[in-house]
């Protein structure tokens, strides 16, 4: 199921292990950026930690298998981040609006609950396992070979949307009447709408905008990582790693924290570094190999916990995250 | 104040009394109960009374069941001697202890950054606990066994069930008095108005690290129950799941009464023990509740419990009765059509559906539904659920509109009560 390529071990080959990895970890973190872009930008309008950000990124990755096994891939990258951005519209429109005036906390636990149902439901219609969403075949071929490992030209494709979908977010926010309206409305919202600027519509249009990227990046993603139910939950952990890190609403720091995250989380698996290796060139290596613990974890079996660990740096050090204004 | 206490003294008496009378399945149930219920409570400490909203508490649900395990395991090869009964201890120690740690970092933020600081602790534990051998057991987990203890065997579901109805009486007695104390009111002035009470002179970082570690202290004293009654545990307790149970126990609950998260706590888990056998759906329809309690009753349960309670010399029963009725027969209309509809798609779309189409050629079976048999493509088995949900949904704004009129008599009431009331006189007051 998994069509991860095989990783490279550092001491193998350093030249082929450093490309690789640099790539696959790039193309990671696009893939974090797509869906960390909607969630950082909901966050700085509204105000909303969106739980159930990461439940669209799976919806995305299931209305296209569901798409694609019946009618055609490529419909389905088209269809699922409308249907995904009209299921955001729905949400913010009659749910979230609702327990606005309950304040932040209740908009948390709303989006958190919705989270749990959209878990429950995938489960319901498709299994509590991973489904066979796969690419067309005509796509399955290496883009270019790189120390005799094919590189698949699917994961070129993956980055491809990604920053296709960066500069037309880019142009639409910088470069049209729409965009300085959603800028004002992010920035003072009181103002924006005094000016006769229908405000909740234009958060409406922004959670929906959002929603459809992480629907996308589901839809694209879905086909080459696994689909399963468990999907939103595990992307949607390193996504808030993400978003905390670059500064909660800032778009140019979720796009640098998400290829920060990505180039870690694809080089710290190949490599085998540990405290006590650290400690050896002070020569308290052996100490702290009889030690073991903490001091012999490897940092290949760690990858998972160090994302979490600078997210709770960041919080505690500087809260604005890299490029986040406010705190 | 009297009632209260009968009230309480009955559900205690009901607790002891009746688990010898059930089957082993029940008493397993009702000490997952307790256990829920205690960890909802500590959780609420930190939610109802200080205003701190922590996505993960299941980081100190799970270091109480580890610690309380290593204690277990050095008991058991004979280098320590500790009496069984006394093994929550270990758990709130450490609970304390990490609580102390974890909430001096997350306390120095608010709001939502609070939250994501508990939320990576919970996460940091939950990522590096399967590849930690020695102090959580790898993958797998620790597993010891319970000594038995002072002429008790602790080998019997029942003597567990005991053991967690006591710790957990006791925390939430505990809990109730530290509302009472000085501190406890300052709990809930920080919640209230953080920024007067320092200006009063207190520091309130420290106080808040204190509530915090108080609070993770009872979570660790749940996460040893449950170590004592499971002897087990494996890095799954700090996972995400478990910190959004107990959310959700909370708020449906009711977190701003307190004894609302036990309602929560206790209504979820003995549900998920009634249906888990009949429907792999319960934790969808859970998902279901907790935004419907969100969106239309906010205080929870424990609320809509409350709100009954302090107006209830005001209650106008031959007004509230059909309203409730009507409301009652709505809820039934829409459950009904909600499960018949889910129940009946979990079918179809289970892998066990498709294996019986592929032995039958891909013909469509009847599926079995409460007893009785559904073609799949007749239009009878889909007109049923859809008769209720019209039904449900025509009656649906007239039930409500007969809510809210009852209910703002009621109000209306209360106000015109209040304002009847005399002014009352300010002790000393100089009169002009």
């Amino acid at each position: 199921m998994h069509r991860r390529p095989r990783i490279p071990r550092a001491k193998a080959q350093p030249m082929e292990f450093l490309i690789i990895s640099a790539l696959n970890g790039v193309i990671y973190g696009l893939l974090l950026f797509m869906v960390s872009s909607g969630l950082t930008l909901i966050f700085g309008m509204m105000g909303v930690l969106n739980f159930a950000h990461a439940s669209f990124y799976m919806l995305g990755a299931y209305i296209a298998y569901t798409i694609a096994t019946t009618v055609d891939f490529w419909l389905g990258l088209l269809v699922a981040p409308i249907l995904v951005g009209l299921l955001g519209i729905f949400i913010e429109r009659y749910l979230l609006r609702r327990v606005h005036s309950h304040g932040h906390a209740h908009e948390l636990l709303l989006t958190f609950g919705l989270a749990f149902i959209f878990e429950e439901l995938i489960k319901l219609f498709y299994g509590d396992f991973p489904v066979n969403y796969a690419m067309p075949d005509y796509l399955r071929f290496a883009g270019f070979t790189i120390y005799g490992t094919d590189y698949p030209f699917y994961r070129l494709f993956i980055g491809f949307v990604a920053v296709a979908m960066f500069i037309t977010l880019y142009l639409l926010l910088s470069r049209t009447r729409a965009g300085l309206v959603v800028r004002a409305a992010e920035r003072l919202p009181a103002i924006a709408e005094s000016l006769g600027h229908n405000v909740p519509f234009v958060f409406m249009g922004v959670f929906g905008t959002g929603a459809a990227f992480a629907g996308l990046a589901g839809a694209v993603a879905g086909a080459f990582f696994p689909t399963n139910p468990n999907m939103a939950l595990e992307l949607g952990v390193i996504v808030f790693v993400v978003v905390v890190v670059g500064g909660l609403g800032s778009l140019e720091g979720s796009l640098v924290a998400s290829l920060l995250i990505g180039l870690f989380s694809s080089f710290a698996v190949g490599l085998d570094w540990s405290l006590a290796g650290l400690l050896s060139w002070v020569g308290l290596g052996d100490w702290a190999r009889s030690v073991g613990g903490v001091f012999t974890l490897t940092l290949s079996s760690i990858s998972g916990t160090v994302p979490f660990l600078l997210m709770l740096i960041v919080l505690l050090v500087r809260p604005a995250g890299l490029m986040g204004e406010r705190n | 104040m009297l009632a209260r206490v009968a009230a309480i003294g009955v559900v205690l008496a009901v607790l002891i009394a009746v688990p010898p009378l059930l089957g082993i399945g029940w008493q397993n149930a009702m000490t997952n109960m307790l256990i829920a219920s205690l960890f909802a409570m500590a959780f609420n400490l930190l939610i109802g009374q200080a205003g701190l909203l922590s996505f993960g508490h299941a980081a100190f649900f799970g270091v109480g069941a580890f610690a309380t395990l290593h204690l277990m395991l050095a008991i058991e090869d004979r280098s320590v001697s500790f009496s069984t009964p006394l093994l929550p201890l270990a758990g709130a120690a450490a609970g304390f202890v990490i609580g102390a740690f974890a909430g001096y970092f997350a306390t120095i933020r608010s709001g939502v950054y609070f939250a994501l600081v508990t939320l990576a602790v919970a996460e940091l534990l939950h990522s590096l606990a399967p590849h930690w051998d020695g102090l959580f057991g790898g993958e797998a987990g620790l597993s010891s066994m319970r000594m038995p203890w002072g002429g008790l065997s602790f080998g019997s579901t029942l003597e567990v069930y005991y053991l967690a109805l006591g710790w957990t009486a006791l925390s939430i007695l505990l809990l109730w008095a530290y509302t009472r104390t000085p501190f406890g009111r300052l709990t809930l002035a920080l919640r209230d108005n953080e920024q007067r009470v320092r200006f009063m002179g207190y520091n309130a970082h420290a106080t808040k690290v204190i509530v915090f570690a108080i609070s993770a202290m009872f979570s660790g004293i749940a996460g040893a129950l449950l170590a004592i009654s499971n002897e087990t545990a494996n890095y799954s307790l700090f996972s995400l799941h478990v910190s959004a149970q107990v959310v959700l126990h909370t708020f449906v609950g009711g977190s701003t009464v307190f004894l609302g998260p036990v309602i929560g706590a206790s209504v979820f888990t003995l549900f998920a023990f009634f249906v888990s056998d009949v429907t792999r759906s319960w934790l969808l329809y859970q998902g279901l509740v907790f935004v419907l309690i969100m969106l239309y009753a906010p205080l929870g349960i424990g609320g809509l419990v409350q709100a009954h309670m302090q107006h209830w010399s005001r209650l106008r029963w031959p007004d509230l009765a059909p309203a409730y009725a009507l409301a009652g027969a709505v809820g039934a209309c829409l459950t009904g059509a909600v499960v018949f509809l889910v129940e009946a798609l979990q079918i179809v779309f289970s892998p066990e559906y498709a294996a019986a189409r592929r032995r039958l050629d891909g013909a469509w079976p009847p599926i079995e539904l409460f007893g009785l048999e559904w073609q799949v493509f007749s239009p009878v088995t889909w007109i049923v659920p859809s008769l209720l949900a019209a039904a449900g949904l025509l009656l649906l704004p007239h039930a409500r509109r007969k809510l809210r009129e009852s209910w703002d008599g009621v109000l209306e009431r209360a106000e015109a009560e209040r304002t009847a009331e005399p002014e009352p006189q300010l002790a000393g007051a100089v009169e002009p």
